[in-house]
């Protein structure tokens, strides 16, 4: 699967060369596979995480943790067909060479991001921060630059979005710009957010009844997912507009590897939680915030009881606010959801203006030309 | 091998009379064991009440492919077709309704009274439907090819379907592959905003299977039987004397071309010999010696309990092993003294069009999340409050199944889960009946008055009476992984077993789903190109 990941996805339904090129190497390396590859391969792009790892295990708390991983992020429950394409996808990457791991950075996850930043900076890239785009300047059908929500505009050839496609097609462009038919593709592509952020700032560590006291266990994650019902009743609770009453929780304690983080003897405690759906049956995110949080707050102490003693302050991060403070439409961290029918060829919108052929064949008042535009990123599947 | 070689049936459902057909005009000599009384498999009549006649399992045709409806000729052979106009009414509790007619201008029109936008996207949707279904329609005609090493044969069947795909245009391809994967709750909102209507289409998504309406994978299962019948409500067709009539048909013209059937007969295992089949073995004992052996029973039957596993490749026996066969509908017949009135038809037809309107399949699910909670209560062991019910009346075109001024209400029940959490199908049979009474008293409210007597037929009925294992109707899960080439496993889905000279012909090979006879027909196909 790796190979597939730094492709540029290639058009399924042309004649070009190049594209069928990829295709055939693609088919190819199918077909090179064992039959045991094969049939695993294809069962992980197509069945649940539950049931591809009831083939495998039969102790429910492991299977439910475990099937966590197919479900971050998304709008589906671990029985839903197309989770265990997520699963394996949170398997799929690498830190320093060591495969499938996950880590922890020195000052939190920020310190990653200023690394890469200060490398851009070194190869010639400037940066400047406090500078929201307010929208994409179209020329004679052709992105000329952007102009700042200050009034202040940049001229450019090349203009790359990294931000999603609501917000790259829908706020930075007009309707009008667009063949009418990308467009719909782009009103189709599902976001559906579906996770929230916890953090609390805590004066002890907590102490879990399972295993009391501090330990190798506290340092990586902490997963509240007891059991494969209690996975899929969370699922269920979102589906008809409500947060889960006893939510997914994925919890850190960097302050423990990374003493940087807090002060001494005090404790940071990230909860990645779901499910939080954006689109709530009643009342609004910032009615339900509080109630929210306290939620969560009840839910671990379940665990941990003395959570409650030791909480000196506490951010809450909902699905709006993700969307409102981080750009992040709906809420979706991963810039749209993980569905088998919005993935590769089909991510964000099918027949991409990154495809020539799409945007001759594509009519709409103002075709924009391939050479001068590119969308260039969506979410964790890049494109370029 | 010789033409004129005896091939033993195992089973004597649709499919297996159907391939059985195909070998006699292959030169065969076909014997068609069944361990019942009669044939059908899933496709029978049943006088479950004195003088109450009812399709016990199964009640609408597929209806057949083309050719093999040409082939067979069931006309011949005393098999009414009935074909109801309107085929899909569907109420909701406050008393509204729509209705699904051949005609798709006359369905939109009903459509208006809910939507002017859905009605007049109603047309173009079965325009599309119809288009891209066209295309599954050729998958499902054509063998899984062999990944491994492509034969001539598999090759040419890619290129034939992929010049119909190609033929789609590329706005058509890429529906193709965004659809499929997709949940038909989302495939229905991109054309419709009338939640009644999206429930009817999303229906034929999950029928059958262990999928909601938001589970990925069901636009698939809707596509697939699209291809059968493009309209999007389905079919209802039926026959006269219930489905009975139509298996019986297909033993007839069977027999006439030279098949033996022997009913009353079951199959105990089959003996195997060096990793070949040399025979089957009857529950009395008797033996009978053959080359070639093809099951029409479901696949973990055939391996798990027709033989010794382990004479089979663990590797093979594993992946059977792993087919999710685990049934999630069940059946419940109503003998009713009278005519149930449904109060939502009087706002769509006039008092004359009341009989007309309930002679074909009546949809009890008014909303895509009524769907989804159905199926949200067979994840956790328990089968729904609030069912989704396929029903039909069948007495109303064909008086022949009660008597007079009698009727028989025949309904689907889903989600029904073969494992129950708290107590057995053994004593919540009856628990269910009651539920479904209940359920169509929210639409007919004299109903409950009405009924005479009650028959369910519970997954674990459709498992020990009926012989489907698990009570899974299609003989495995129809799910995303469970199909084609993976139908009933990876690298065995073209209609032969790892045991030389054992066939698969019924649901559980490709393409799978209800009466079109695709299977057995695809399998003929196939084991008379071996066996030759």
């Amino acid at each position: 699967m790796k190979p597939m990941l730094s492709m540029v996805p290639p058009d399924p339904t042309t004649l070009n060369p190049r594209d069928l090129k990829q295709l055939h190497f693609l088919m190819q390396r199918f077909r090179e596979l064992s039959s045991d590859e094969r049939y695993t391969l294809i069962q992980l792009m197509t069945m649940s995480s539950a049931d591809f790892l009831d083939q495998w295990f039969e102790t429910d708390v492991l299977k439910a943790t475990m099937s966590a991983s197919g479900i971050i992020g998304t709008f589906l429950g671990i029985r839903s067909p197309g989770t265990a394409y997520v699963l394996l996808h949170h398997y799929m990457g690498e830190i320093d060479g060591a495969f499938r791991s996950w880590g922890f950075s020195r000052g939190g996850t920020g310190a990653i991001s200023n690394a890469i930043a200060a490398a851009a900076r070194e190869a010639g890239v400037e940066i400047r921060t406090k500078a929201p785009v307010g929208k994409i300047v179209v020329k004679n059908g052709r992105a000329a630059g952007v102009m700042l929500q200050s009034g202040e505009e940049i001229t450019a050839n090349v203009i790359s979005s990294s931000v999603d496609p609501h917000l790259t097609f829908e706020k930075f462009l007009e309707p009008s710009q667009l063949p009418s038919d990308f467009l719909e593709g782009v009103r189709r592509y599902k976001f559906r957010g579906s996770s929230g952020k916890v953090n609390i700032a805590l004066s002890a560590l907590p102490e879990f009844k399972s295993i009391p006291g501090d330990g190798a266990h506290l340092r990586g994650a902490i997963s509240i997912s007891p059991s494969m019902e209690y996975m899929e009743r969370a699922y269920d609770d979102a589906k008809y507009g409500h947060y889960s009453r006893r939510p997914y929780i994925d919890m850190v304690i960097p302050s423990l590897t990374d003493p940087s983080v807090a002060p001494p003897g005090k404790h940071v405690l990230s909860c990645f939680v779901q499910y939080a759906p954006y689109k709530l049956a009643e009342g609004t995110w910032d009615d339900q915030r509080e109630a929210f949080g306290d939620n969560v707050i009840e839910t671990i102490a379940e665990y941990a009881p003395n959570i409650k003693d030791i909480i000196i302050g506490r951010q809450i991060l909902t699905p709006l606010d993700l969307e409102r403070e981080f750009g992040l439409t709906q809420g979706n961290i991963f810039q749209g959801e993980l569905s088998l029918e919005q993935l590769f060829f089909l991510r964000p919108v099918a027949g991409q203006p990154g495809d020539s052929q799409g945007m001759e064949e594509t009519g709409g008042t103002a075709a924009i030309e391939r050479s001068k535009f590119f969308e260039s990123a969506c979410g964790d599947e890049c494109s370029l | 091998m010789p033409i004129g070689q005896r091939v033993v049936f195992i089973g004597g459902g649709h499919n297996a009379l159907i391939a059985a057909f195909y070998l006699a005009k292959g030169g065969f000599k076909p014997l068609v064991l069944e361990r019942r009384e009669f044939v059908g498999g899933g496709a029978i009549t049943e006088e479950f009440h004195p003088g109450f006649k009812v399709s016990a399992l199964a009640h609408t045709l597929g209806p057949l492919r083309s050719d093999v409806a040409r082939d067979l000729r069931v006309e011949n052979f005393n098999c009414e077709i009935i074909r109801p106009d309107p085929r899909v009414f569907a109420p909701t509790s406050g008393g509204q309704a729509l209705l699904f007619y051949d005609d798709h201008a006359k369905t939109a029109g009903g459509i208006a009274r809910f939507s002017a936008k859905d009605a007049a996207k109603y047309t173009e949707f079965a325009a599309s439907l119809s288009k891209i279904s066209s295309v599954f329609a050729q998958l499902c005609a054509i063998t899984p090819p062999s990944i491994g090493k492509p034969s001539p044969e598999d090759l040419w069947n890619l290129l034939k379907t992929g010049r119909g795909v190609r033929g789609l245009g590329k706005h058509g391809i890429f529906d193709l592959l965004r659809w499929g994967p997709m949940a038909v709750a989302d495939f229905v909102a991109e054309f419709f905003e009338t939640e009644l209507l999206r429930a009817v289409i999303a229906a034929r998504g999950i029928f059958g299977t262990a999928l909601g309406p938001w589970s990925a994978g069901s636009t698939a299962v809707l596509l697939l039987r699209a291809a059968a019948d493009a309209n999007p409500a389905g079919s209802a067709t039926f026959s006269r004397g219930g489905l009975g009539a139509f298996t019986h048909a297909l033993a007839e013209a069977a027999r006439q071309a030279g098949v033996e059937i022997r009913t009353n007969t079951e199959v105990q295992h089959i003996r195997i010999k060096n990793g070949a089949a040399i025979g089957v073995v009857l529950a009395d004992g008797e033996e009978i010696a053959v080359e070639a052996v093809v099951s029409g029973v479901d696949p973990k039957r055939t391996f798990f309990q027709l033989m010794d596993p382990s004479q089979l490749d663990p590797t093979f026996a594993l992946r059977i092993r792993n087919i999710r066969a685990n049934g999630n509908v069940a059946k419940v017949n109503f003998a009713l003294n009278e005519l149930p009135s449904f109060p939502a038809l009087a706002g769509t037809v006039g008092p004359d069009g009341f009989r007309q309107a309930l002679s074909g399949r009546i949809h009890i699910g008014p909303e895509i999340d009524y769907l989804e909670r159905a199926f949200d209560a067979s994840k956790y062991g328990e089968f729904s409050a609030a069912p989704f019910l396929d029903i039909t009346i069948p007495s109303l075109l064909d008086p022949t199944l009660a008597p007079a001024g009698k009727h028989v209400l025949s309904t689907y029940v889903q989600f029904a889960p073969y494992k129950l959490r708290e107590g057995s199908w053994s004593t919540r049979g009856k628990d269910l009946g009651a539920t479904v009474m209940k359920t169509i008293a929210e639409y007919a409210p004299n109903f409950p008055n009405l009924v005479e007597a009650t028959q369910v037929i519970t997954p674990h009925d459709l498992e020990t009476k009926y012989g489907f294992t698990g009570g899974q109707i299609f003989h495995g899960e129809l799910a995303l992984d469970q199909l084609f080439t993976m139908r009933p496993v990876l690298d065995w889905a073209r209609y032969r077993t790892p045991i030389h000279g054992l066939f698969l012909c019924g649901s559980g090979t490709h393409p799978g789903n209800g009466l079109t006879g695709a299977s057995g027909a695809n399998a003929a196909r196939e084991i008379i190109r071996e066996l030759r």
